[in-house]
């Protein structure tokens, strides 16, 4: 039993409850710094919700610092995920200490927060029955957390057809949320966790196939399969290749399919639409985008949901390097603060990006980080009482451009208007004698 | 909710003979939403329909709800199955094109599906063998197995090829021809799960003893990380005693004093054992149902064990497995009186084995000599010997363990200073190592402050907590 393990290696190993704990508990101990562990909450069954959050400040949004989420093992028999984060973050955690330029700036510009484990009740289950013989565990009282979640998607294409928001969908959170019956204890404390922290990139982590996934999860018509884009598709297809590339089994186009009769004909260069592939309603990464300003994608990482301990490596290897590159995408678009013209930050102005009918919000301290491909676009700011003001900008790949906005208040205007008044009558006066 | 799946099993698991079969469909998301196609007909419609086409046992009675199926439904269908295969004798294999009219059109297959073509067997060629064929449903005098059987099958055909696809290609093919809902899928697959479960439980207990001396490297000492999972998986319960988790304290004594009776129990049935035992049944040498399930953790002691199993070194073998035993029951207790934490109990048992790997080193090196070379007599005189010399060892171990708290909080100092040590690797960590900002005493309470938030929080426990603060105060 190695009470303090700080000697950074990384075991590939399967991580029970405990185990990971300690492993992350490690992680801590080794890069004091940079690192800080939290819980989000409880699981039915009381394991706590542990997240490690590694930045240069951890514990502390940094204004215009932007805020990124990995999610793993919400099923919990897909193990792959929750064992690919815990070794991530001892990886980043050696890195940073050996001087990798490319890591540390990536933990110096963002904050990344790691949870290895949002179902760790169903992990223990599938862990101390099955092993890798049995990998498709369902359970009899068990609830399928990635269909626990609000449906928003209903409502935006509601707007859609009859009008109304585009983002921030989730009205009147305490009765949606936290009367609500329905949720289970882990659902509700990630819908806390996502309206806490103003998360700008995000990726739930999953098993059964080998895919990224982008929005929308659910079919406008409700059909089995449907293409559903969202109105961010391009910005998702960027972000979800973004993953694939680097994932050398995910992006090969000849890769044969999990199962015999699987119908992967959705997936082109290792990403797909969530509806084409096939609807889930009530999932995850959708109520990201609709509730909150975070674009979360999911990644399936393995055929095995549950492969054997020593497959863990090579699941490792195919996706270290699509791991921090996804994280990198985070700063991408265009960013920047909103502020009055005394510089007092703005929060919740909405940014729109004309052509994009999906709007974003800035953080409290008026900062906020508007994802986009390369182009050209018109970026708005506006906030009630306040005039709208509209920016041209270019976007190029990375890093994200800084877009700044000065928002004049609408008495402000009115005073200004009223002095200019008074200037004109004042001309005119003097002109013609008054 | 018992055994409905059964009966369907039964019929497809016949036409299972096939070798060719779709593989099942995706993750478990997809599982819901791909078949509605299965829920239009109700088992007991197709279980009609079957009966419809050749002379029957009395149809079950069609319950309301689907759910009530009972035990005599799934029986009266494998009877009249049973009876419908004696009868057509029927050799025509699936051909693939079935397979294929099957696979197509997913969206539309109630058109495809012609249930009473599948159940009459002479146009599908239900390859009906009354051989022992681990496929076939039926035991070898002919006679229809019971639900519990045919789970039991599948769970022992998965277990022997390791390969869950054995289930799929069952389940799928039921799945696309209608006959089985998905829920009745999922119910087949608890079943079939549970029993794969007690399976790889039996299994693993039966096996535990002899895997695990392979496994282990032979500086098990430094090598703790594997110690725990290789702990981990065969008896967890060892780990969970031995845990130390606060919230468990009543149960760890509870647990303790029954493995200790337990232990005693099994230490008079594997004396009484030992003769069978050594005649070299290598893999189930030590059985782990004689109480020996603690002695496993220590490869070291087995090796040792296993050096002297002739019959001179029985009574040897014997003293050892005693003292051993006795060793880690008194462990065990110091342990559970509080006076070392569990631990430092691993810890010392660990360092335990490894100075026994010291022993054996030295001990075979002298001893294997005499005993392979002497006559009769002298040998036994040796063999007393080596027997005192070794009881003499093992004595002094023994007593050395009576100034317990000495020795374990050695132990303890040891990995602290290893500990340490590792720690000061830290200064590759800048929080800890610029220039400006260096202040151990700052460092400390920070740590400090940060260490009791998360033992609140229960991300440390306070044991973990009190090491870690105890090293920052010793830096």
């Amino acid at each position: 039993y190695c009470q303090i393990c700080i000697n950074g290696g990384i075991s590939f190993e399967y991580h029970r409850y405990e185990e990971m704990r300690k492993a992350l508990v490690s992680v801590w101990l080794q890069c004091p710094s940079i690192t800080r562990i939290y819980t989000v909450g409880e699981s039915y069954e009381g394991r706590e919700l542990l997240v490690l959050e590694m930045s240069d400040n951890p514990g502390i949004h940094e204004p215009g610092e932007p805020e990124f989420k990995y999610i793993g093992n919400m099923h919990g028999n897909e193990a792959v995920g929750r064992e690919l984060l815990i070794y991530l973050a001892q990886y980043l955690c050696n890195e940073y200490q050996e001087g990798n330029d490319t890591i540390i700036d990536l933990i110096h510009s963002t904050r990344i927060h790691i949870m290895p484990s949002m179902n760790p009740d169903g992990f223990e289950k599938a862990a101390s029955q099955y092993i890798h013989v049995w990998n498709k565990l369902k359970f009899l009282k068990g609830i399928d957390l990635n269909r626990n979640f609000p449906d928003l998607d209903r409502i935006v294409y509601m707007n859609e057809k009859e009008g109304g928001s585009n983002n921030h969908l989730l009205k009147n959170m305490k009765k949606a949320v936290d009367e609500n019956t329905k949720l289970a204890p882990e659902t509700k404390a990630v819908i806390h966790w996502i309206m806490d922290i103003p998360f700008v990139l995000s990726a739930n982590l999953h098993g059964g196939d080998v895919v990224a996934n982008y929005p929308y999860d659910e079919t406008r018509s409700g059909s089995t399969h449907e293409y559903s884009a969202s109105p961010d598709d391009l910005v998702f297809k960027t972000l979800a290749k973004a993953y694939s590339s680097y994932n050398p089994v995910m992006s090969d186009p000849n890769r044969p399919a999990c199962r015999k009769n699987d119908d992967d004909s959705s997936f082109k260069e290792g990403i797909t639409n969530g509806g084409a592939w096939y609807s889930v309603p009530g999932g995850m990464q959708d109520f990201n985008y609709l509730s909150s300003n975070c674009f979360e994608i999911t990644l399936e990482l393995s055929c095995d949901k549950f492969p054997p301990e020593d497959a863990l490596k090579q699941y490792w290897d195919q996706n270290r390097n699509s791991l921090v590159n996804y994280i990198e995408q985070v700063h991408r678009g265009v960013a920047g603060f909103v502020r009055d013209l005394q510089g007092n930050p703005i929060s919740n102005t909405s940014i729109s990006v004309e052509g994009i009918d999906h709007d974003i919000t800035t953080a409290k301290d008026g900062d906020y980080w508007r994802l986009l491909g390369p182009g050209n676009y018109k970026v708005s700011a506006s906030a009630p009482g306040y005039l709208t003001v509209v920016k041209k900008v270019a976007v190029s790949h990375s890093p994200a451009t800084r877009l700044d906005f000065e928002l004049e208040s609408l008495e402000e205007r009115k005073e200004e208007e009223k002095e200019e008044l008074m200037d004109w009558w004042k001309m005119m006066s003097e002109t013609l004698n008054f | 909710m018992a055994s409905k799946r059964v009966g369907i099993v039964v019929v497809l698991a016949v036409i299972s003979q096939i070798s060719a079969f779709p593989t099942p469909a995706g993750p478990d998301d997809k599982s819901m939403y791909n078949r509605e196609l299965t829920e239009e007909k109700p088992l007991e419609q197709q279980i009609a329909e079957a009966d419809s086409i050749k002379k029957a046992e009395p149809k079950p009675t069609p319950p309301a709800e689907a759910e009530s199926n009972s035990e005599d439904d799934d029986i009266t269908f494998l009877k009249s199955l049973a009876e419908k295969s004696k009868e057509s004798n029927n050799e025509t294999p699936i051909s693939d094109s079935v397979d294929e009219r099957y696979g197509t059109d997913e969206a539309d297959t109630t058109k495809n599906r012609r249930l009473a073509d599948d159940y009459d067997s002479t146009k599908n060629g239900m390859d009906y063998k009354y051989q022992d064929d681990p496929e076939s449903f039926r035991q070898l005098d002919g006679t229809p197995l019971t639900a519990h059987d045919i789970v039991q099958k599948i769970a022992n055909k998965i277990y022997e090829e390791d390969d869950r696809g054995v289930f799929d290609r069952i389940v799928s093919k039921l799945l696309k021809l209608g006959l089985i809902t998905d829920s009745q899928a999922e119910t087949l697959e608890y079943e079939v799960a549970e029993a794969l479960q007690d399976l790889i439980t039996k299994n693993a207990k039966d096996n535990m003893i002899g895997d695990l001396s392979m496994d282990y490297p032979v500086n098990s000492v430094k090598d703790t990380q594997n110690n725990m999972d290789e702990e981990d998986r065969p008896s967890r319960r060892y780990d969970d005693e031995d845990e130390g988790d606060d919230d468990n304290g009543g149960d760890d004594d509870n647990g303790d004093e029954e493995r200790e009776d337990e232990i005693r129990d099994d230490t008079v049935r594997a004396e009484d054992s030992w003769d069978a035992v050594s005649d070299g049944n290598d893999r189930n040498e030590l059985n782990p149902e004689d109480g020996l399930q603690d002695l496993q953790f220590f490869p070291n002691f087995y090796r040792l064990l296993k050096s002297l199993d002739s019959e001179q070194d029985k009574e040897e073998r014997e003293t050892l497995i005693t003292i051993m035993k006795t060793l880690i029951d008194f462990v065990k207790m110091m342990v559970k009186y509080g006076t070392i934490t569990p631990e430092e109990g691993v810890s010392y048992l660990e360092n335990l084995d490894a100075m026994i790997a010291l022993q054996t080193k030295n001990k075979l090196g002298k001893s294997l000599v005499p005993l392979s070379i002497t006559p009769p007599t002298g040998k036994a005189l040796d063999d007393d010997d080596n027997t005192k010399t070794e009881a003499a060892n093992m004595q002094k171990e023994y007593e050395t363990l009576k100034d317990s708290t000495k020795d374990v909080q050695t132990a303890a100092e040891i990995s602290d200073n290893i500990a340490h040590e590792k720690l000061l690797h830290f200064c590759t960590d800048q929080f800890l190592c610029s220039v400006e900002d260096y202040d151990l005493s700052k460092l400390r309470d920070f740590m400090d402050q940060q260490v009791d938030a998360y033992i609140d929080k229960g991300i440390l426990e306070k044991d973990e907590g009190d090491v870690i603060k105890r090293i920052y105060g010793s830096l």
